[in-house]
């Protein structure tokens, strides 16, 4: 019957076509050159590797990996790049079905959470001798162990916008300067500049703000080995309150103006759009302030207490799965990244300073004023720089939560006493859970 | 109503209209002076650029050291076509069968399809992911294009079960006494009849599966097999963002869904009219 | 004999009543209708069962496990429940919002859906124009120029408070703003009601217009026909509208993650977005998944109370009248 054939036609047309699909999918699966399974009895390799970046680092990478495998046939590689955003939720979803990629690039907020899970591989046999200074491969290490190979130079400082307060006739920060030289800024800059101006901006609702803080006077870092919870609360109480002090006179912008500014947004930049004098910066993000200000930024050290101030250290690591079955491959393919001079001149900026100081060498003259100003920072903020102390495994909600009270704090919703309140106790409960030994 | 009573009704319905749709439209014609304007002129107020950077979109198309835009609009329509006639063709059976068969258990599967819809779908993401990976169809666009086969999405289901449920038996009678079985019904009555709705079943799985950018962002990992969601996302990196080959990449990614919802709706003005009750 | 007993067999197998030989009949086609009605269902059923039972399934099991997602789950059995209930203050707040952002967006949604819907029914030159224009906005969609567009337009020097300065008002930092934002975030899923205005369009094309015709010769007027002829036949439709609106406003994720990030002081925290960043950002996807199934406990009763009202209110004309 007439109907039947029209189902028959329908099945077979919907089976012909997941077929097709499957057979499409196959064979394009073949042709982006998945890797086998197991090892070529030849050392040969298919590394497969992942990193986030901008389009000039892609360009940059997939050409030093071309590069790779001219000088060793052997080795070819299945390259997957993202924009940041993605990048996260998809590495964390590769690690949960233990299909990480042979290589990958870490970040110095990330790389604690994923090597205390042990999802990377300790990469301290990699001979670094000559090639990165001792004391980076030091400030690097994680409980000992080095788990990602650092690839270039990062440190924090403040950039300041040189024009404008000149104009207004504020002395510009200088090197190296004190707290008390920061607050004289402040206060100098409140009276001289125009409405709607600040010389300085309110981060008091982030928690390394206030840790930039408690650092530079001696004080320590807020979680100690990841376990301990050590928030000095009178230091704690003296940086609210001036901040307090600075929000009511007007010296830092209003909290609903601070929660409007978009980072590095053209239109939504805290200083790119003349609303702030003053921001912190990295040496891998004042590149962008100098592309959003052209000859504008001024820079400078985070304000300096006894101990130091800021800090200066690699923040960019390229790791190797635990789960990977080309390990040595891969370790050797890192050093080879951030050794061979062709790779570094292929290569050039695209992550930052090198850490190989013979390929920055090399690397100077070709230097563009976007470059050039991410080194000033680097060679301005290194002489005080205090180790970097990113936000250790489990700590993720204290830092969140550390948030929510200090803008309620700011909005008015809750008193500075009830915040700080819930700051500690949530502290010390995981303090509690972490120490308790897992 | 006289002639003139006429023209002036006809007159304020353009005028209301013309109204609302500048004011949904307004949004995006800033979004298309913005995608002009260069990345400082960004911060400013005004609309239109002081000189529009046309560049933007030919930059933004070749972007990719390896393929341009054309070649990511490709990958997308491909996916796009499949995930719509998969839907089409699936969800009209499957909602006739919930909607005018009797069968066993069919409250309790129906209620299960429900369910489905209620469960956020950030949970079953890792177990999905480990799943399909299991069975290798990671790096492929499996994943994304099968689940509209099967069904085509409770969504879809559910509308055109309404829908179905909208349409009088006594057509069903007839065709039956007229001999048809159930599955003629199907074909003869029912099909045709929901071509409305069929016609909204293809917009929204186009429009819905072109922006779902975290099923895209797993299951495709070789930039060749990327969309044009994915690669928009290449112009947003941690520091820096090309703000104006972005609005304009994102604005040319639009044209696609705005030409086929064009093109789709001639097929509601020709609704149903009549429903052949008269004979 | 043989005979006689097959005589006597068939005479008992064919009943000897009406409703017998009726409900013979009737089961006759019952298994016919049911091999049929699973045929139907079947592309549905094979998907459901291989592609999503698993993940289900697992994603309920997680629920009773702590999951970092870098680690193998651990069994802890209810003891994410029992954090989620007694100790998160987030969870109640995350809770809230959510259900402000419900109990107003899906009304007002509706509301000017359905509106505007009746407006582009009518036989107008460049009715396709208007149409196409008037859904623009809701296939940005998600983009990534939704969250420019929109942090622009209410900006403290925005297009809003611009178009507020014309009636002397001052504007404020919508978005910024812990007492405003989320209202900015009811207002874009608003502005993006296409959808559902697009599937009333659909429900108002399949409304013979024999039935507009004869009750205007029977003099009824526009209020009349609206509240006597529109209404009831666009019922199912606007009884999945209404279903599916409070479903999805459950699970907003996507502007809250984009523009606001959930704040400012959790005032946008939407549920979907808490129950994100417990699985991505603070690697308890175990914890995640409670949430996800109490969200979907929430949903299914506040969806199947929407069944049972939607027999006072819901009319279907193939059942003649009253619906089930």
């Amino acid at each position: 019957m007439k109907r039947y054939l029209h189902w028959g036609k329908g099945i077979s047309l919907g089976l012909a076509a997941v077929l097709s699909l499957t057979a499409c999918s196959g064979g394009s699966q073949g042709a982006s050159g998945k890797p086998e399974e197991g090892k070529g009895g030849d050392g040969s390799a298919n590394l497969k590797m992942m990193w986030w970046g901008p389009d000039s680092r892609h360009k940059a990478t997939l050409a030093a990996l071309d590069l790779y495998t001219k000088q060793n046939p052997k080795i070819k590689f299945t390259p997957e790049y993202l924009a940041w955003d993605g990048y996260w939720s998809k590495l964390t979803t590769l690690a949960a079905s233990k299909s990480m990629t042979d290589v990958l690039q870490m970040d110095g907020a990330y790389i604690q959470d994923y090597a205390s899970r042990g999802t990377l591989e300790d990469l301290s046999d990699v001979d670094l001798k000559g090639i990165v200074d001792p004391k980076i491969i030091e400030n690097s290490k994680i409980n000992g162990k080095l788990y990602g190979i650092p690839l270039g130079h990062n440190g924090q400082g403040m950039a300041f916008n040189k024009t404008e307060l000149e104009a207004a006739g504020v002395k510009l920060p200088a090197k190296n300067w004190t707290w008390d030289d920061f607050i004289a800024f402040a206060k100098e800059g409140r009276s001289k500049l125009p409405k709607g101006k600040y010389p300085i901006g309110d981060g008091s609702n982030v928690w390394d703000n206030y840790q930039y803080y408690q650092t530079a006077k001696g004080k320590g870092p807020i979680m100690v080995d990841g376990k301990k919870f050590n928030l000095d609360k009178d230091l704690w109480y003296e940086y609210q309150n001036l901040f307090a002090q600075f929000r009511k006179d007007g010296t830092v912008p209003p909290p609903d103006v601070t929660k409007a500014f978009v980072d590095n947004d053209p239109k939504g930049d805290s200083m790119a759009s003349g609303t702030v004098m003053t921001k912190g910066v990295t040496v891998a993000s004042v590149a962008v302030m100098e592309q959003l200000m052209p000859g504008k930024v001024g820079l400078t050290t985070m304000p300096v207490g006894p101990a130091g101030g800021g800090w200066a250290q690699s923040t960019l690591f390229l790791s190797v799965s635990s789960t990977s079955k080309y390990k040595k491959e891969a370790k050797e393919f890192i050093r080879w990244f951030i050794t061979d001079k062709e790779a570094g001149k292929t290569l050039g900026t695209s992550r930052g300073i090198p850490i190989n100081n013979e390929i920055y060498k090399e690397l100077e003259p070709t230097l563009q004023p976007t470059d050039l100003i991410s080194r000033k920072l680097l060679d301005t903020v290194i002489e005080k720089a205090l180790p970097f102390y990113p936000a250790p495994t489990g700590w993720s909600e204290w830092v969140q939560t550390y948030q929510t009270e200090m803008e309620a704090v700011w909005f008015g919703k809750k008193s500075l006493d009830d915040a700080y309140k819930t700051i500690e106790t949530m502290g010390k409960q995981i303090e509690a859970k972490l120490g308790g030994g897992k | 109503m006289t002639a003139s009573r006429l023209k002036s009704s006809k007159l304020a319905n353009h005028l209301l209209l013309t109204a609302i749709s500048l004011l949904m439209l307004y949004p995006v014609i800033w979004w298309l002076g913005a995608s002009l304007k260069k990345t400082e002129e960004m911060a400013l107020p005004t609309i239109w650029p002081a000189v529009p950077m046309w560049e933007n979109y030919s930059k933004g198309w070749h972007f990719s050291p390896e393929f341009s835009f054309a070649h990511f609009f490709g990958n997308t329509l491909m996916m796009e076509c499949w995930n719509v006639i998969g839907a089409v063709l699936t969800s009209a059976v499957v909602a006739y069968g919930f909607a005018r068969l009797q069968f066993k258990l069919r409250g309790f599967w129906f209620s299960i399809l429900l369910l489905t819809l209620m469960l956020p779908g950030q949970v079953t993401v890792i177990p999905q992911y480990i799943m399909y990976n299991h069975f290798g169809w990671v790096d492929s666009y499996l994943p994304l294009i099968l689940p509209h086969f099967f069904g085509g999405g409770a969504f879809f289901v559910f509308l055109l079960v309404q829908f179905i449920r909208g349409i009088p038996r006594e057509l069903d009678e007839a065709a039956k006494i007229d001999g048809a079985s159930v599955y003629g019904i199907f074909t003869r009555i029912i099909f045709p009849l929901l071509k409305p709705s069929l016609v909204t079943v293809a917009i929204f799985t186009f429009i819905w599966s072109w922006d779902d950018f975290f099923g895209q962002v797993l299951y495709l990992s070789s930039v060749e097999k990327y969309t044009v969601g994915l690669a928009l996302r290449m112009f947003v990196d941690q520091f820096e963002i090309q703000w104006g080959q972005l609005l304009a990449m994102s604005l040319l990614s639009i044209v696609p869904s705005v030409i086929v919802f064009f093109l789709a709706q001639k097929h509601f003005v020709e609704g149903i009219t009549t429903t052949g009750l008269k004979g | 004999m043989s005979n006689v007993s097959a005589l006597q067999d068939d005479a008992k197998s064919r009943p000897k009543t009406a409703a017998g030989r009726l409900s013979r009949l009737w089961s006759k086609n019952r298994s016919e209708t049911n091999a049929a009605g699973y045929i139907f269902i079947s592309p549905w059923l094979i998907g459901f069962l291989l592609l999503t039972v698993w993940p289900i399934a697992q994603s309920f099991y997680l629920s009773f496990t702590e999951y970092s997602l870098l680690n193998d789950p651990v069994w802890v059995g209810p003891q994410n429940y029992a954090n989620i209930f007694l100790n998160d203050q987030l969870f109640r707040t995350s809770l809230g919002v959510t259900f402000a952002f419900v109990l107003v967006a899906v009304p007002l949604k509706l509301f000017f859906s359905l509106m505007v819907a009746m407006l582009l029914n009518k036989n107008l030159k460049a009715m396709h124009l208007y149409r196409t224009a008037i859904y623009f906005p809701s296939l940005i969609g998600g983009s990534i120029a939704v969250s420019v567009l929109w942090r622009n337009m209410f900006s403290l020097d925005g297009y809003v408070n611009h178009v507020l300065g014309w009636f002397g008002i001052q504007g404020v930092g919508w978005i910024s703003n812990p007492n405003t934002s989320l209202g900015t975030l009811i207002l874009l899923s608003t502005w993006q009601f296409g959808s559902t205005m697009v599937i009333f369009l659909a429900g108002l094309k399949q409304i013979p217009s024999e039935l507009y015709d004869s009750s205007s010769v029977d003099g009824a007027g526009k209020t009349r026909q609206f509240f006597h002829i529109t209404l009831p036949m666009l019922s199912p439709v606007m009884f999945f509208n209404l279903v599916l609106g409070v479903i999805g406003a459950f699970q907003m994720f996507t502007s809250a993650f984009i523009i606001t990030k959930g704040g400012p002081v959790n005032s946008t925290y939407m549920y979907a977005l808490f129950l994100f960043e417990k699985a991505f950002k603070h690697y308890q996807m175990g914890y995640a998944s409670a949430l996800a199934w109490i969200l979907l406990l929430i949903i299914a009763v506040l969806t199947g109370i929407n069944f049972l009202v939607s027999r006072y209110w819901v009319f279907y004309e193939s059942e003649g009248g009253k619906a089930k």
